[in-house]
């Protein structure tokens, strides 16, 4: 049998790919229509949003910027806190640990289900926005792009806190909530980063959601705090480090 | 080559030590046992030479490749059948072979072309468009040891393969196993159910408590004990306090009953033959059947992982 390391590097990332992409299929398959992930990934923002909308006098179509941020926040960081804790339970994630592929091409597959989920489900405010409110999109490619980020960002988020070595759900979602809770109201999604204390500016810095958030509202009203560019780059970030931890705690939990 | 091979490996958690410089090999084409109590170090062992743990120190290969720096390429020809049925019963029986072809790096063709071939031979080709969740537990077992074959390994673990099936998946089970080792595929396989090793097995090893107590071809550990021989008998009636009896008849050193039968343990069967005769004389019984055994793999398997036997079955001394 030729062995794997004679292979050229294209056909191994080929293979790597097709089997994260297997993955993300598979997850898509059993997970999506999951309850539970309907519950945190859909109705969970939207009545966060509601909560906060209601009271505020803007008008409506001004509030779909905030409400793309959060639905990309939830609806991507919850298929792998639910999908893995559950695998583990039933065993099927060993499947997935044994299989030939290498420990980033799983936490990349897995991460690219609620990405995809995400991206999805944000269409929906985004075509509420057109449709009902004619909000109009100042700079249509930076959305894309901020939306693309932001959900992989907190796709791999997801993936992250999954690595947690649990078979309880409940309790990667309880862990996971008490940093996306607090996310929401440091990122500038309902109260303007500028208008805060100086302490809370300081932390909006470490919030991933801030970026996002903020190259969303540029292509809204072409206004932001810092350059869609510096946007970019801090996601990118946000996302290789989550990326590495993840696989770094996989590698870890399992020895 | 060898298919796996064992050096010195060594597994700690914390203070624990769950494996403690275990050695062995398994040669190409060979169905090796593990055998050993709840504990012993089976599934730690099982999770090292899949990949899925690191050990502490030592080294095991599949293959000639390094489980530990050679993952992929180890993992590649090999086939997991754990001992849960780890089938998504989300998805259908075929959409579970093609996933799990996927994650072999089966190409398209052969995969769907595998996939019916296995279907069709673990009897669920018909229900391959069925969710999963309707199945029942031997379909779920055949169902697993199916996705395990689709990437035609060469080396095949198998953790508990017939425990608790009905009679129709255990005979699928069997005889695919058979014909997998006819065509020289090499089987890796724990089972509690020692009489299948026995029968399946070239070479069992037996592990207790983080060590290899013995490795060798069944035959040969049985000749390792065989002090421990036992008379087999029934007679034509029973009361309550046969057994206690029979187990203060001269040389017998334990004795169980089991079903209608009773087996009495001894160094020395033809003085508890004699002894046995005597005893159905004095209590005027008709003996129906006496069968004197040489020791089995499961007393091999008692003697070196020190349980107990009790009232028939077996315990662990702590």
């Amino acid at each position: 049998m030729p062995s794997i390391n004679h292979e050229s590097w294209s056909k191994r990332l080929s293979r790597e790919l097709s089997a994260a992409w297997a993955i993300a299929r598979k997850d898509m398959r059993i997970y999506y229509l999951k309850p539970n992930i309907i519950v945190s990934g859909i109705l969970f923002p939207l009545f966060m949003f509601l909560a906060f909308a209601i009271g505020k006098n803007a008008p409506p179509g001004t509030l779909i910027p905030g409400l793309i941020s959060i639905t990309l926040l939830f609806s991507a960081s919850s298929i792998e806190p639910v999908s893995i804790p559950i695998e583990r339970r039933v065993k099927t994630f060993d499947r997935l640990l044994s299989a030939p592929i290498s420990l980033y091409s799983l936490v990349s597959g897995e991460s690219l289900s609620g990405f995809l989920y995400s991206l999805g489900i944000a269409c929906l405010p985004l075509a509420i926005g057109i449709v009902v409110f004619s909000t109009p999109i100042v700079n249509a490619p930076v959305l894309v792009v901020a939306m693309i980020l932001t959900a992989f960002c907190f796709a791999t988020l997801g993936t992250l806190f999954a690595a947690y070595p649990t078979e309880n759900v409940g309790e990667v979602m309880s862990m996971l909530n008490t940093v996306r809770l607090p996310l929401i109201f440091i990122s500038g999604v309902f109260i303007p980063i500028s208008t805060m204390p100086e302490i809370g500016q300081e932390i909006a810095l470490i919030s991933p959601l801030t970026y996002g958030n903020d190259m969303i509202e540029y292509a809204y009203t072409g206004r932001s705090l810092f350059s869609p560019l510096l946007d970019i780059v801090v996601q990118v970030v946000f996302i290789l480090v989550f990326q590495i931890t993840a696989n770094y705690l996989y590698k870890k939990f399992n020895e | 080559m060898q298919a796996i091979e064992v050096s010195h490996l060594i597994k700690k958690f914390g203070s624990l030590t769950a494996l403690n410089d275990i050695n062995f090999s398994v040669d190409e084409g060979e169905t090796f046992g593990f055998l050993g109590p709840n504990g012993a170090g089976k599934t730690t062992t099982i999770r090292i030479l899949t990949g899925i743990s690191r050990p502490t120190s030592g080294t095991a290969t599949i293959f000639g490749h390094d489980i530990e720096h050679d993952t992929i390429a180890a993992r590649q020809s090999m086939g997991i059948v754990s001992e849960n049925s780890n089938v998504y019963d989300d998805l259908t029986a075929w959409q579970n072979m093609i996933f799990s072809a996927e994650l072999y790096h089966v190409g398209r063709n052969e995969r769907e072309k595998k996939t019916t071939e296995l279907l069709k031979i673990f009897g669920l080709y018909e229900r391959c468009n069925d969710k999963v969740h309707g199945f029942s537990k031997g379909m779920k077992r055949r169902l697993t040891l199916a996705m395990g074959l689709v990437n035609s390994p060469r080396l095949l673990f198998l953790d508990e393969p017939t425990s608790g099936l009905d009679v129709q998946s255990n005979l699928i089970i069997r005889d695919v196993v058979t014909d997998l080792v006819r065509e020289g595929v090499t089987v890796f396989l724990t089972t509690h159910n020692i009489e299948e090793a026995n029968i399946m097995c070239d070479r069992v090893a037996i592990i207790n408590k983080g060590n290899i107590a013995a490795i060798d071809a069944p035959e040969s550990l049985k000749k390792t004990i065989q002090s421990v021989q036992s008379i087999e008998v029934s007679f034509d009636r029973s009361s309550a306090d046969q057994l206690d009896e029979l187990r203060r008849l001269p040389m017998v050193n334990d004795a169980q009953k089991a079903g209608d039968k009773f087996k009495l343990y001894t160094e020395d069967p033809s003085e508890v033959i004699d002894a046995v005769m005597a005893y159905a004389h004095t209590h005027n019984l008709k003996v129906m059947s006496i069968t004197t055994l040489g020791p089995s793999l499961e007393d091999v398997f008692i003697r070196l992982t020190g349980l107990q036997r009790k009232g028939g079955a077996v315990h662990a001394i702590d």
